[in-house]
């Protein structure tokens, strides 16, 4: 009989109710608000499993053995890579190379993040990020990009990677709420309906096989880190860019991305104890997640401006701002903001291929991070 | 300033500056693949 209880009993805790509380709203937000729901349903209702008192899913149970063999090693993130590698159409950015520089400029908010967690963590009573590692982890929020939020935190401060995967996730989700204010804020009317002619080029089969293979080689050497995060992206991008793997690389889009989303998401929930979970560091994340992405956005966009100064062909600066990975979210968004400013602009070519550029550039962001923070 | 944030901030400027170094790399390997395996032009 005292088996039976013991559920009830551990119900006397106040952080179970609040976890189940979390686990539902995230729920909630998968199904009624389809805020990033592939994720964020299998992470609520891990959630609930691993916040259950006595829960036979974790203390040895399956999410334990899953957290072993995907997260603590890193394989998920690097499994999602490859199936998001399959989805990507590098062309945009392949015939428009000069987008690749708003992907290098808006991971600004991953390092102003990182050291306002740093001056943060300094401040006399808070705890949680004692160090640079910690700070990393947190400012790599910024790369709009989960599988290297994950594969960083996981390496840096497992300790804090399910609050940082919420806040990443969270906050891709909510791009479309995050960009326009910044965008708004920092470019004048005049500028965001700056017309960008479409480049009239078309890229060879011969480009786009040699790229995601020349890129590894590249990003491998010059910062070897990053080999395993770039590798599989490009190896996903090679399945399908090959043209003779189309089974493997439709296998990569759908089943293999489906799977290890399942797989991940219900882990990652599983690793949102209350112990863990409810503390002030993890309203720290939140706050300093938000930061990271504003600052992104503003670094694309000033960047924009910036190169503007000295071209006579003008770029619309809103371009910059999909230089964040969150693909392809950030390009829908600015193409948006496009035509509500004239109906007749389309800079979705461009965007689209500042926005994949942000994807590469997030991932080469992660592995210097991973080569440069001890 | 402490050896901590000192670190932190030589890492941040190194890693944004190395972004654009990579990135500017790859500019110039799509630069030379576009000229050297020239796709054709579109109608439009």
């Amino acid at each position: 009989m005292s088996e039976l209880l013991s559920g009830v009993k551990g119900m006397a805790d106040w952080r179970v109710w609040v976890m189940l509380g979390v686990g539902l709203t995230l729920v909630w937000l998968a199904v009624k608000k389809e805020y990033e729901p592939n994720l964020l349903l299998p992470m609520g209702f891990g959630c609930l499993l691993a916040n259950i008192p006595l829960s036979s899913a974790v203390h040895g149970g399956f999410l334990d053995v899953l957290t072993r063999a995907g997260i603590s090693n890193e394989l998920f993130p690097i499994l999602i890579f490859i199936g998001v590698g399959a989805m990507i159409d590098f062309g945009p950015l392949l015939q428009d190379p000069e987008m690749l520089f708003f992907g290098a400029a808006a991971q600004f908010g991953i390092f102003f993040t990182m050291m306002l967690a740093l001056l943060v963590g300094r401040i006399p009573g808070v705890v949680g990020i004692p160090g640079l590692r910690e700070a990393a982890a947190i400012g790599i929020i910024g790369a709009a990009d989960g599988p290297t939020s994950i594969y960083v935190a996981t390496r840096f401060a497992p300790q804090l990677l399910a609050p940082i995967t919420v806040a990443a996730y969270s906050y891709m989700s909510l791009v479309p709420i995050i960009q326009p204010p910044v965008i708004r804020a920092l470019t004048t009317r005049e500028e965001r309906m700056i017309r960008m002619e479409n480049p009239e080029r078309e890229v060879s089969r011969a480009v786009k096989i040699i790229f995601p293979i020349a890129v590894t080689l590249i990003a491998g050497i010059v910062s070897p880190m990053s080999v395993a995060l770039i590798g599989s992206l490009m190896f996903g991008n090679l399945l399908r860019e090959s043209g003779v793997t189309e089974r493997l690389s439709k296998t990569a889009q759908n089943e293999l991305s489906s799977l290890v989303t399942i797989l991940l998401g219900i882990t990652i929930g599983s690793t949102m104890s209350g112990e863990q979970f409810l503390t002030p560091t993890t309203l720290l994340i939140i706050g300093l997640g938000l930061i990271a992405f504003v600052f992104d956005t503003a670094g694309g966009v000033l960047f924009a401006k910036f190169i503007n100064l000295f071209r006579k062909k003008k770029i619309n600066p809103m371009i910059g701002a999909c230089g964040i990975s969150a693909f392809p979210m950030s390009a829908r968004v600015i193409q948006k903001m496009a035509q509500q400013e004239d109906g007749s602009n389309f800079i979705i070519m461009h965007a689209v291929g500042a926005n994949v550029a942000g994807q590469v550039a997030s991932i080469i962001a992660g592995g210097l991070i991973l080569a440069l923070v001890r | 300033m402490d050896a901590v944030i000192r670190q932190g901030l030589v890492v941040s400027v190194v890693s944004y500056l190395a972004i654009f170094v990579v990135l500017g790399i790859f500019y110039g390997l799509i630069k030379v693949l576009l000229k050297v395996l020239p796709g054709k032009a579109t109608d439009e």
